[in-house]
């Protein structure tokens, strides 16, 4: 429950990185989804109120597909997202990491029917907490889970300046977060890349901005620039 | 390998791919009308760019390599891989052959479950209707009076002229409605049957008895033969559609309750998927019954003898399709 970061593995043996999306960003999406909804009944009605009676029979099938047909058709047609989930980021996806195909969607959504009692979601509340991957009862049967669908930013070259051997050996890990800083501190500001460096001292052997700098050094090294 | 070694590498054959994820994939017609232009990665080639691209992203983890680096790769990969496994696009004729041949395969395939539904909506149904009309008096304590009373309106013979059925609003207004109440109950009533098969259940013995008393008592007051006439073309389709969303519902509960060998969570899909399947054929069935609600059953100067006998080939032929569509294809299963 605590831990929404998920890996899935594909055929090919990579494993897909997933976040799983909670309750909140969900229940806000769903806010943004019912205000459009309500947003165009309300001009559909007062567009076929001037129809009389059969005005009325035709906006009863406007609601009708509003009502059930909405998220399905958005989320099978345009890449699991309605338009409350992309304002959101996040995205409906199925539970191997593929796209979603109609059938799951249609199925998830038919049965929000279960996932609202007793009232406002409860149940679909109760499920996502107990769920790992945060899903209410349509997902679990549907087959589906909703992530966070985070788009990489460009990959930002760390800046070169020299090229320092470290010190001592470093294990894996700490080759990675040495390079992550490298590549990532040029967007922080300078008092935050000096109190970030300041962590690596025994490293650096130095604090402030010469223990960026060096930082620097380490990572291009590791990098491979010589 | 150094990461910038590796990156200059295959820089290429990545850029290769990001182009053509960009340039070919999602968009099917246009890639079609451009496939003599297209310069880049071959679309045959693709499946095997891919598995390349996995392989140096396991590489890429495996040794360490930046997050920048291994997060830019996974984003390939993560596209790539939608584009594989997408689950193919609806067709139109895909549709068609589930309705005729599919549907009646899944419904026969679900039989348990249908003869299930079907004795917990026409037992109460049936029952109660004998009951009153054998004690009228009984209605009342099963509908209050207002209830009874603009039933009674609704049905009454010495009004010919009326149409059959509704107070006088036009036959577009009623199709809406149908559309909305009926197909939202036959959707309920599905989905509620994953609270362990109770909420189908409980939908189908409650409408079983409405329907059973609304029509006993009409019976009973001797407004019998309009509301036999106005129910007689679309009962077959609507109450058929209740009876096999009720059933879907009951295999979904049954999935939650005795999950058999599998895991539960691995039935329940399978009961999901199945279940809404049917109910795509519960919407077709719906539609179809709301259109001839509207615009046949409530015709009200058509003699009885040709509403009855529309109705009963309603009957029969939604009888045989159920029974008999696609009986001849033993090879596919019921999904589209």
């Amino acid at each position: 429950m605590l831990d929404t970061y998920r890996e899935v593995v594909t055929p090919e043996g990579v494993s897909l990185h997933l976040s799983a999306a909670g309750p909140v960003p969900r229940a806000l999406a769903w806010i943004i989804d019912f205000l459009i909804r309500a947003v165009v009944l309300l001009g559909m009605l007062m567009v076929l109120g001037l129809l009389g009676p059969s005005g009325a029979g035709y906006f009863a099938v406007v609601m009708f597909l509003v009502y059930w047909f909405y998220p399905v058709l958005f989320e099978a047609m345009w890449d699991g997202r309605t338009p409350g989930k992309r304002a959101l980021g996040l995205r409906v996806i199925a539970g191997n990491g593929a796209p979603v195909g109609w059938m799951a969607v249609f199925a998830r959504n038919l049965l929000r029917v279960v996932d609202m009692l007793p009232m406002g979601y409860a149940a679909g509340l109760a499920c996502g907490l107990a769920d790992p991957w945060g899903r209410r009862l349509g997902d679990l049967v549907a087959g589906t889970v909703v992530v966070h669908d985070t788009r990489p930013r460009e990959p930002t070259a760390a800046p070169m300046h020299h090229v320092l051997a470290p010190s001592m050996a470093l294990r894996p890990h700490e080759q990675v977060a040495l390079v992550a800083f490298a590549e990532r501190a040029p967007r922080l500001t300078e008092a935050r890349q000096a109190e970030l460096a300041d962590l690596a001292e025994p490293l650096t052997g130095a604090r402030g901005m010469l223990s960026v700098a060096r930082l620097y050094g380490i990572a291009n090294w590791l990098l491979g620039r010589r | 390998m150094r990461q910038e070694d590796f990156v200059r590498r295959h820089q290429d054959e990545w850029l290769a791919f990001e182009a053509w994820l960009d340039g070919r994939a999602g968009r099917a017609r246009e890639a079609r009308r451009a496939r003599r232009t297209w310069r880049g990665l071959p679309d045959a080639d693709m499946p095997m760019q891919y598995r390349r691209l996995c392989q140096q992203l396991a590489l890429a983890r495996r040794r360490g390599y930046s997050p920048m680096v291994t997060g830019r790769l996974q984003d390939l990969m993560q596209r790539g891989h939608g584009e594989l496994y997408r689950t193919p696009s609806p067709r139109w004729r895909r549709a068609a052959e589930f309705l005729i041949a599919g549907f009646p395969r899944l419904v026969r395939a679900e039989r348990g479950c249908m003869l299930a539904a079907f004795v917990l909506f026409w037992v109460p149904a049936v029952a109660i209707f004998i009951a009153i009309v054998r004690q009228p008096e009984l209605s009342s304590s099963l509908f209050d009076q207002s209830m009874l009373a603009s039933f009674e309106s609704m049905y009454d013979p010495d009004s010919p002229i009326r149409k059959l059925g509704r107070e006088s609003d036009s036959d577009i207004a009623a199709f809406g409605g149908y559309i909305w109440n009926n197909i939202s109950i036959g959707f309920k009533t599905f989905a509620s049957g994953l609270l362990a098969g109770i909420g189908s259940v409980l939908v189908l013995v409650f409408n079983g008895i409405m329907i059973g008393g609304v029509a006993g008592h009409l019976q009973a007051v001797g407004h019998g033969d309009p509301f036999w006439r106005f129910v007689a073309g679309h009962s077959a389709p609507e109450l058929t559609a209740v009876v096999i969303a009720g059933g879907a519902g009951l295999r979904l509960g049954l999935s939650l309750v005795a999950p058999g060998r599998q895991r539960r969570i691995d039935s329940l899909v399978e009961g999901g998927r199945r279940g809404a399947l049917l109910c795509m054929g519960v919407l077709a069935m719906l539609v179809f019954a709301a259109f001839v609600e509207a615009f046949w059953s409530s015709i009200g100067w058509m003699p009885a003898w040709i509403k009855y006998s529309v109705g009963g080939a309603l009957w029969c032929l939604i009888g045989a399709w159920l029974l008999l569509g696609g009986r001849n294809r033993v090879h596919e299963d019921a999904a589209p």
